[in-house]
């Protein structure tokens, strides 16, 4: 599928959901068009706005291009949220404990997290790869793990007494990531690893033979690929991108430390945003930005119109549905009607 | 001690029930080739529902009634997308999943106003069971005894679901379907259909599996609450083949590592640590699984080779 085609049926399919939402909404009793103005407002309206859109985007985008490069290389990893909250509690930890000076510490912090994410992820590849263990459940179960492990110890080898629910201490000041004006330069960190991603795939030999394991896994195998060191690779390099998020909402978000609850839902919105982006790397960044979008546009319909903003999670997981819906729609009779007009010509010639 | 261990193995039972009955939903359409992973979210929406009806109403009965015709609609919605649209099963899946976490957040917000968990002395849970002969027998009516009515049914079902697969005209055009679909449909059997039913089936089990969480596990409902227990059911699936009484034999294995790992907490292991039990377990369960596969295939492929040497 083309690039423009895929975010043409996702715009397509986003439409869909927002007259659905708007449908929901009106069934609770609130105006529909208010809640939208407020999504608009708090979402887009302002700089302030647009930057805590961007700000929201940057987890979503490297979680997001995470699950796209696996699933583009037909390696079902699901493990992202267990991969960025692994990263997420490294780099609080190397925050507080590391002794490196500022923009080096910072730079060995976002590496080393990624890399733990990246290990991590390596657990369910090596299994996989040694005994054929199915990844798709394996990431899982190391999702679960992981939450409770992270929580484990930031409740009790690591907890700062003076906090109220289970958190770290606080990371070091020079580690923290600068905004300019309100834009935290940790955007630009992911827009950056995008661009790398996207030359790694596209331009680079081990990326191709990732993309053909994702096209057909026997065909790369025959053309003399090792798949099962392609999936292992896959594995790390996503998880590393996963850690890389966790880390990123150490140093750049507002909490600067590691706190129950921090990884949010943003693991799994990742997948979901590689499945509206169809897997393309450029797409689901595009995206990332539309539910980076909705998040910050959601606490305004809270505060404007009283919509709880867990109906940003309805309205995510109904985009999801139908946009992949709308896609198969699409291809399915496309494919028939293309069919149907063919035999009509040849019909035709015959006649 | 005794008692501990009594404990123990009774808490199984519980603990395995909502794994038991939501693996014997997704079996049918393991049979019927469907990669359906929706069992996390349908049982999610059972369990809301189930607490829903049941607050409103005061009876069980009603929420019961509520979960199951939950379940049933999500399956409409799941059969809508994957039959009816041809869209991706498996992303079909994590829609739904997806829906169900943010739809059930998103009333339990909304409906009654609370973030977390939703705890009413309103809801009633569902009722348990005295069985007439067992309560005179003394360490078995402690174990067996008095548990919500699901327990026992779950238990016969896993009976009962063999029997369908394996013995009854559905059972055999459910397997064909999954075996493959156009020679079924040759054969004068409508594949959408079947899938259909098997999707129904599944929605439905699960839903139950819900609400055994929701009003007999415990009396609330809470954010999330079904924590990977679809997984793992999908998990045993793949484990035993889909053979329902195999699926009963590791749902009661999984139960009693879980209410063993809970019983750890009262010698101040924390609780957090004891919450990963479960899934390492699953995970070294499919190791097993995996290194007894390979064995055997290698063995097949000696074999194999001795023969051509003959």
């Amino acid at each position: 599928m083309k690039s423009l085609n895929k975010i043409l049926t996702g715009i397509i399919g986003i439409i869909f959901s927002l007259l659905v939402g708007a449908l929901l909404i009106k069934i609770q009793g609130n105006s529909p068009i208010n809640a939208y103005k407020a999504l608009y407002d708090y979402g887009l309206g302002s700089w302030f706005s647009i930057t805590s859109t961007l700000n929201n985007s940057t987890p979503l985008i490297l979680t997001g291009i995470a699950a796209a490069i696996a699933f583009s290389s037909n390696v079902n990893n699901l493990g992202q949220p267990g991969q960025l909250i692994i990263g997420a509690l490294s780099a609080a930890l190397l925050g507080y404990y590391l002794p490196f000076p500022g923009w080096f510490g910072i730079i060995t912090i976002l590496i080393l997290s990624g890399i733990i994410g990246g290990l991590y992820a390596s657990i369910a590849g090596i299994l996989k790869k040694l005994y054929k263990m199915d990844e798709m459940l394996t990431t899982l179960m190391l999702n679960f793990i992981a939450d409770y492990l992270t929580l484990y110890l930031a409740t009790y080898p690591f907890l700062d007494k003076k906090s109220y629910v289970p958190a770290t201490k606080m990371i070091k000041k020079e580690y923290f990531l600068p905004s300019f004006k309100y834009l935290n330069s940790s955007f630009f960190i992911a827009i950056f690893v995008v661009l790398i991603s996207y030359f790694v795939v596209k331009y680079f030999k081990k990326g191709y033979e990732w993309r053909m394991m994702g096209h057909n896994p026997d065909f790369s195998r025959i053309g003399g690929c090792d798949n099962e060191q392609n999936l292992m690779w896959v594995m790390f390099y996503t998880g590393f991108l996963s850690g890389l998020a966790g880390a990123l909402l150490i140093l750049g978000g507002t909490q600067h430390r590691f706190i129950k609850g921090i990884g949010a839902n943003y693991g799994w919105d990742g997948v979901m945003l590689s499945i509206v982006g169809a897997n393309g790397i450029l797409e689901t960044s595009f995206f990332s930005l539309f539910f980076g979008f909705l998040k910050s546009g959601g606490v305004g319909m809270e505060f404007e119109a009283s919509i709880p903003s867990e109906f940003i999670m309805v309205l995510q997981a109904t985009i999801v549905l139908l946009v992949v819906s709308t896609r198969s729609v699409f291809s399915y009779y496309g494919d028939k009607i293309k069919a149907y007009s063919k035999t009509q010509k040849v019909v035709k010639a015959h006649e | 001690m005794n008692n501990i261990l009594i404990s123990i193995i009774r808490d199984s039972f519980s603990s395995a029930t909502p794994i038991l009955l939501s693996a014997l939903g997704g079996t049918f359409t393991f049979y019927a080739n469907v990669f359906n992973i929706s069992m996390e979210g349908m049982m999610l929406i059972g369990a809301f529902f189930g607490v829903l009806g049941s607050f409103y109403f005061q009876s069980w009965v009603m929420g019961f009634l509520f979960a199951l015709i939950s379940g049933v609609v999500a399956s409409l919605i799941f059969s809508l997308f994957a039959i009816l649209l041809k869209t991706d099963e498996f992303l079909t899946g994590i829609g739904m999943n997806m829906l169900a976490l943010g739809g059930t957040t998103y009333l339990l917000r909304n409906l009654f106003n609370v973030k977390g968990a939703f705890i009413s002395p309103q809801i009633k849970s569902l009722p348990t069971w005295d069985i007439p002969g067992l309560n005179k027998i003394p360490v078995v009516s402690n174990i067996l005894n008095k548990h919500p009515f699901i327990v026992y049914i779950a238990i016969i079902l896993a009976f009962f679901v063999d029997f369908i697969i394996f013995h009854t005209k559905f059972g055999l055009r459910l397997r064909a379907t999954g075996e493959d679909q156009e020679t079924a449909r040759s054969l004068g059997i409508n594949p959408e259909k079947i899938k259909f039913s098997s999707i129904l089936l599944s929605g439905i089990f699960s839903a139950a599996a819900g609400t055994f969480l929701s009003l007999g596990y415990v009396t609330l409902f809470s954010e999330n609450m079904s924590n990977g227990r679809g997984w793992i059911s999908l998990a045993i699936i793949v484990l035993v083949r889909g053979r329902p009484l195999g699926i009963l034999l590791m749902s009661l294995i999984f139960g009693f590592f879980e209410s063993a790992a809970f019983s750890l907490q009262n010698i101040n292991i924390p609780s957090q640590i004891t919450s990963m039990i479960p899934y390492i377990v699953t995970i070294l369960a499919l190791f097993i699984y995996s290194v007894y596969k390979e064995k055997s295939t290698r063995s097949a492929k000696k074999e194999v080779e001795k023969i051509k040497e003959i």
